[in-house]
């Protein structure tokens, strides 16, 4: 019986469990893959998962500082996003390859 | 099976596949199409929790922004030749895919533990009756959301446009480059 009102009633816990596993899929990207490209990807997923968590207690909570702070994320996801793939293009010049391996000569 | 209920379940089938496919993929351009979808399904799911604004926010910013900055920085590389996709090492595989499942776990313990639903406002306050009004209305929270966004965090706000100043002149910066003591002229 729980069960099917656990699949009925779609409640805070729900877009928390979402967000959990959308959160999952990311940092397991960014532990496996070797593409910077697909890590930083993988990164972004992150940021979207703690925005839908965010959004989720902003709502339940009657409370719009949590729909701030998604803004905030969002800023800085873009800014992170210019930044990572400027030096992934940075590391394409210098190796012709943007595997993961690379970062460790990025020093100096 | 209500409305809101079946499309909750489709919304997290649309955000989760295709984020599965990011990672599973071994092709970026691949990758970075389903990211595409997974962007738009977490739009949807913001439109689903009232937050119709953000929703855009994250259409324009994300599908519109950032993915238009992947997929050309792709366009850049010749990267039809991915030929390890995932870290070498069973045994450090392994660990790591052990971390993620510890990590999957603690999350979704952490909450169903929290079953307790905390509430950060007063109730009766003036604020917590003109969001409830809003709530319960079904209107968009635009309106909260620019008074609590230039009114309370005004100092965050400013500090967020210099970042982005900083970051813009960084990047241009950090690509026009020599490559440090690599560089070979």
């Amino acid at each position: 019986m729980q069960e099917i009102s656990l699949l009925l009633a779609v409640g805070l816990n729900h877009y928390l469990i979402l967000s959990a596993i959308l959160f999952t899929i990311g940092l397991s990207g960014v532990l496996l893959r070797r593409n910077l490209i697909v890590v930083m990807m993988s990164i972004e997923l992150m940021l979207n998962a703690v925005n839908i968590s965010f959004v989720a207690f902003s709502k339940y909570n009657y409370n719009p500082e949590g729909q701030v702070i998604v803004f905030f994320v969002m800023t800085i996801a873009a800014a992170e996003a210019a930044v990572g793939l400027a030096i992934i293009v940075s590391i394409f010049k210098r190796f012709k390859e943007v595997n993961i391996r690379f970062f460790e000569h990025l020093k100096g | 099976m209500s409305m809101d209920t079946m499309l909750f379940w489709f919304l997290s089938l649309i955000v989760i596949v295709p984020a599965l496919a990011v990672v599973l993929l071994s092709n970026p351009v691949y990758s970075a199409l389903s990211l595409v979808m997974t962007m738009v399904g977490v739009a949807a799911v913001f439109a689903t929790l009232n937050a119709y604004f953000l929703a855009g926010v994250q259409l324009i910013v994300y599908t519109g922004a950032v993915m238009v900055l992947f997929v050309m920085v792709l366009m850049l590389f010749d990267l039809k030749h991915d030929l390890q996709t995932f870290s070498r090492g069973k045994v450090s595989g392994f660990l790591k895919i052990a971390g993620v499942g510890v990590m999957a776990g603690l999350l979704v313990g952490a909450i169903s533990l929290a079953t307790k639903k905390p509430s950060l406002i007063v109730e009766g306050s003036p604020l917590a009756n003109e969001l409830a009004a809003t709530v319960a209305s079904g209107a968009d929270n635009t309106k909260i959301l620019a008074e609590n966004l230039f009114l309370r965090n005004m100092l965050g706000f400013e500090i967020l446009g210099v970042l982005l100043l900083v970051i813009a002149v960084g990047t241009v910066a950090l690509s026009r480059s020599k490559g440090g003591t690599h560089a070979r002229d």
